[in-house]
């Protein structure tokens, strides 16, 4: 477990949406900075921008203006200096296709947007927890891990266990 | 002429012969004188006196022997032309000897002519025969022609019929052609039209995908939302709400949930008939132990026991057809006698087309039959029809929850697997599903 401050980086277009991941994030006990960009265009540019001190994890809505979360999933999976950035799909639409190929093109879970604020809570709860369990002491390290070349990032889990949902029963 | 001189050789001779009787009596009579000569010698000699005498007799007697020489020379010159004469004559008669021979050759040829003549005459004679032999067979050949020329006088004119006939015929088939043509021309403009009308098809298909795409998304997202801020209220602002205000929300919230569980199923509806469909020889029985997983609570919370007995591999869409078994068995769950632990049973068995008589199904294919058998609530049995139809329900959502689309769903996936269903119910005797697909 790490002690330090999880870096999240959330990619959605919806005001609203963005509001509620907030909230829930406020919510939890564990400590989070979240950084929030509205668009896949915008996503890209933090992310080169940012490739030096990039988050620990970035979770990405699909239906985005101008460039949508599919194209930003291949293009960082596609690129040397961001492929091992973890990506969980945030989505409100639910299709075994889609989930297929989010599965076949990297992406580190897929999790659907709960309509109730108690799940979503519960949720992001478990998300940030799994993240946090898998995460590097320092920043430092993951980037001296990065650099080696050596699986630093969390590795994809089989395809059973690929979309998240909420587990009553898990004690966080 | 022959004769003629037949004639005259006949007197030569005659003359010839007394010139040779003379000759020879005159021989006869020089052959007396010289006996008498020599009497006479012996006379003269004897009787010397008488020689004077004998003298003169004797000169007398010279002179009649010139006399008679002369008349021997005269003889010898006649004598002479005799034999010329004679010679002549031999020559005349050698000439008519040789005449003789040519006109015996010359009979001999006419001879010979007349028998060449009689075989020449002969071979006419055969040949004419030949010839009239002929000439009476082509009798019978001209008589067999002329039968044979009225024969063909008589197919000629059958033919010119059949001929009419044909171009009749003829005339009625290009009238059917063009009518054909027609038809054709109507055919083909029909099969245009329709044509279009399946590309009009395939457009509104792909405006229903769009559609689908609208619900999926874009009309989830707003109603989350609801959900997401009434709960955010209840949550946050609960001791600000009186009960009424507090009562509300939470209708509000029932029906929003309501409206989600309805735009999952449409999706799910809508989704079974646009997905491509791939088939493949599958293990029935692992798709019903996926879906007890799936439905493992509800299955220990209603003490439920489902049994799955000689399930025979079936050529299925697999994904759909888990959606159907997870459709039936959730729905016989659901649909359970509150006083009775659910047993859900399903066989599965091969049997011929032939014997189910079912005009959907083929009677020369196999088919699996798929039961699925609960000891549910059941229905009435003139409901069997309607259960599969969509937003039917036969109970308030207050009593069982529910859209009124599962089953319709179930009866899509078994058309897309070109089978039938068919439901047997009466009520509180539980429900029997028999699903028939090409094995």
């Amino acid at each position: 477990m790490s002690i330090r401050q999880l870096n999240i980086l959330l990619a959605d277009d919806d005001k609203d949406d963005r509001l509620f991941f907030k909230m829930a994030l406020d919510a939890l006990t564990i400590s989070t900075q979240l950084t929030t960009v509205a668009d896949g265009e915008k996503l890209m540019a933090y992310l080169s921008e940012n490739a030096q001190q990039l988050p620990d994890v970035l979770l990405l809505d699909l239906n985005m203006p101008r460039k949508n979360g599919f194209e930003c999933l291949s293009e960082i999976k596609l690129s040397n200096t961001l492929k091992q950035l973890p990506v969980i799909i945030f989505s409100t639409s639910f299709e075994q296709e889609v989930v297929n190929l989010l599965y076949q093109n990297g992406a580190l879970y897929f999790m659907r947007k709960p309509a109730e604020f108690s799940q979503l809570k519960k949720i992001i709860q478990q998300t940030v927890t799994l993240i946090s369990q898998d995460l590097p002491a320092s920043p430092s390290l993951k980037l001296q891990q990065s650099r080696a070349g050596q699986a630093g990032n969390i590795s994809q889990p089989t395809r059973e266990n690929f979309v998240l949902t909420v587990q009553n029963s898990r004690v966080i | 002429m022959a004769k003629i001189n037949n004639t005259e050789e006949d007197e030569l001779i005659i003359a010839h012969n007394e010139l040779t009787f003379e000759i020879k009596e005159k021989e006869k009579l020089a052959a007396e004188l010289r006996i008498a000569r020599k009497e006479l010698a012996f006379q003269i000699e004897q009787k010397g006196k008488r020689a004077e005498e004998l003298g003169i007799a004797n000169k007398e007697l010279v002179f009649q022997n010139d006399e008679k020489e002369k008349r021997a020379a005269e003889l010898i010159i006649a004598n002479k032309e005799l034999v010329f004469q004679n010679k002549e004559k031999e020559k005349r008669a050698e000439e008519l000897g040789i005449a003789n021979k040519e006109l015996v050759f010359q009979n001999d040829e006419k001879e010979k002519r007349a028998a060449e003549l009689i075989i020449a005459n002969k071979e006419l004679a055969f040949q004419n025969d030949e010839k009239e032999k002929r000439a009476a067979e082509l009798g019978i050949a001209n008589t067999e022609l002329v039968f044979q020329n009225d024969e063909k006088e008589k197919r000629a004119a059958e033919l010119i019929i059949a001929n009419k006939e044909l171009a009749f015929q003829n005339k009625e088939k290009e009238k059917r052609a063009a009518e054909l043509g027609i038809a054709n021309k109507e055919l083909a403009f029909q099969n245009e039209e329709k044509e279009k009308r399946a590309a009009e098809l395939i457009i509104a298909n792909k405006e229903l995908l769009a559609f689908t795409y609208i619900s999926s998304h874009d009309l989830q997202e707003p109603l989350r939302k609801i959900q997401t801020f009434v709960s955010i209220i209840l949550e946050n602002e609960n001791e600000n709400l009186s009960e009424t205000g507090k009562n509300n929300f939470q209708r509000m919230q029932l029906a929003a949930g309501r409206m989600q569980q309805l735009i999952d199923d449409l999706l799910a509806f809508s989704r079974i008939s646009t997905t491509e469909l791939t088939f493949e020889k599958t293990d029935l029985s692992i798709i019903i132990e996926e879906v007890k997983t799936e439905l493992k609570d509800t299955i220990q919370e209603k003490h439920a026991t489902i049994e799955a007995t000689e399930i025979c591999p079936v050529n299925i869409i697999a994904f759909q057809f888990r959606q159907l078994m997870y459709n039936l068995i959730s729905n016989a769950l659901k649909f359970s006698n509150p006083g009775i632990s659910p047993h859900i049973i399903i066989t599965s068995s091969i049997i011929k087309g032939s014997k189910l008589n079912n005009e959907k199904l083929s009677p020369e294919k196999n088919y699996c039959h798929i039961t699925i058998k609960d000891n549910g609530i059941g229905f009435e049995p003139h409901f069997r029809e309607r259960i599969f139809e969509v937003f039917q329900k036969l109970h308030g959502k207050e009593v069982y929850a529910g859209t009124g689309i599962g089953l319709a769903i179930v009866k899509k996936i078994v058309e897309n697997h070109n089978g039938i269903i068919s439901a047997t119910s009466e009520l509180n005797k539980g429900a029997q599903f028999d699903i028939y697909i090409p094995a």
